[in-house]
């Protein structure tokens, strides 16, 4: 089993019928000159990259950019069309009026398997008060939270709110929320690479590729600033891959991972099962 | 001039894909009698070649671009790309569709377009799985 954690799916063809909403998902997540991508398009992508299942990721930014980017009704559409790939996520801007309930109904009407949250795209520290109903929320419905942590290639994003030490007081005062800092929290992955070998509940994903190509960028952060020996022995059942695609390159990103030098078993845990206990199994 | 997409979704990393069915029925759709057919992709890390159509001339095609342009090196194109906003990884598209270039002309004559025996028109792509658009493009009387 191979699932890549964390894809943006804001322009998947059966979810962009309006080149205005197109185009603001362009300049919402500032990628560009990309197009949008038919489903068949996504699974043959998904072949070459050996990938069985991809989560799917929306973005709900209306606090500050007065909409969703991607809404949760949207991930639901596409996850009815292809429910063997793709697993969803809630996303909610817990500045947002009703976005309490509105994650209930993700959860319980929609079925999506956990939320994700930008601090610094909706501007808010991971260790706020205000957001202790969502992670209450979140365990009692036995969900995991998907934190966008470092820097952020978005429009109107401070990096500051997705520092790993602010993830810190979350970790501990909720041990049975398991939590995920996207990109490894990059560049402060030596502080992620902190919480993680200090809280069992804290997971990265690896997908960050902002200098070089995969291969290089990979063994740069894998092996140079977290040295491998720490994931193969110390982290290996919190590390998921993941390629925040179209961002990043999906396919060169899935060989990157293999080539690092990690032990086969701690490859299958990366790739698949760390996934899978993240979200709490597949059903 | 006429002008008509083929749309492509290729599946793999790097494939050639026969395109001279399609472009001579375009020319026949054009009804240009005399005149010259171009085929043109729209993308940097595509190509169009003509060759002859054999497994193996399609296999040493892309052991020799592979070996001109090898994955393993550091080439300057991996890098944030602002205008995107994403990473440019795709340095061996571009060197490959460099070389082989990216259109072809064919004349037409009495409304046929006319090409050598061993003459085939191929669409190349480097840096698959992509959706992609190749112009038709028909000129003449």
């Amino acid at each position: 089993m191979f699932i890549d954690m964390h894809v943006y799916p804001a322009f998947f063809e059966p979810i962009n019928e309006d080149p205005a909403r197109e185009e603001m998902r362009h300049n919402a997540l500032n990628i560009h000159r990309n197009g949008t991508a038919p489903l068949e398009h996504i699974f043959n992508q998904m072949r070459c990259a050996g990938l069985d299942k991809l989560c799917l990721m929306p973005a709900d930014y209306t606090s500050t950019l007065g909409c969703a980017v991607v809404e949760n009704e949207e991930i639901r559409r596409l996850v009815d069309l292809a429910p063997d790939k793709f697993i969803g996520f809630a996303s909610v801007d817990p500045m947002a009026p009703g976005a309490l309930e509105k994650l209930e109904h993700a959860f319980t009407d929609l079925g999506l398997k956990g939320l994700k949250l930008h601090p610094g795209r909706q501007h808010f520290y991971p260790d706020d008060e205000r957001l202790e109903p969502f992670y209450q929320l979140c365990e009692k419905y036995n969900k995991p939270v998907m934190f966008h942590a470092g820097l952020s290639w978005e429009p109107d994003t401070q990096t500051e709110y997705g520092h790993p030490l602010r993830f810190e007081r979350v970790a501990e005062k909720h041990p049975r929320l398991r939590i995920c800092l996207a990109q490894f929290g990059w560049p402060w992955v030596r502080e992620t690479a902190m919480l993680m070998v200090k809280y069992e509940n804290v997971y990265a994903d690896t997908g960050a590729l902002y200098f070089d190509c995969a291969k290089e960028f990979f063994v740069q952060t894998f092996t140079r600033d977290v040295p491998l020996t720490w994931i193969d022995r110390s982290l290996r059942h919190q590390v998921m891959f993941a390629s925040s695609n179209p961002r990043f390159e999906q396919i060169r990103m899935a060989q990157a991972i293999g080539e690092l030098g990690l032990r086969d078993s701690t490859l299958d845990l990366i790739r698949g099962q760390n996934a899978i206990d993240f979200l709490g199994g597949l059903d | 001039m006429f002008v008509k997409p083929i749309t492509i979704l290729t599946k793999t990393y790097n494939e050639m894909d026969l395109l001279t069915r399609q472009v001579e029925q375009i020319v026949a759709e054009s009804g240009v009698k005399n005149g010259m057919v171009t085929v043109l992709t729209k993308h940097t890390t595509t190509g169009v070649t003509v060759n002859e159509s054999l497994e193996c001339l399609e296999s040493d095609i892309e052991v020799f671009l592979s070996r001109m342009a090898p994955e393993d090196f550091p080439y300057s194109h991996a890098r944030m790309l602002k205008d995107y906003g994403s990473t440019a990884g795709n340095p061996t598209g571009h060197l490959k569709a460099y070389i082989t270039g990216n259109h072809c002309h064919f004349p037409i004559i009495d409304g046929e377009m006319v090409r050598g025996g061993a003459q085939d028109i191929y669409f190349c792509e480097f840096d698959g799985p992509a959706k992609r658009t190749v112009l038709v493009i028909v000129e003449g009387e």
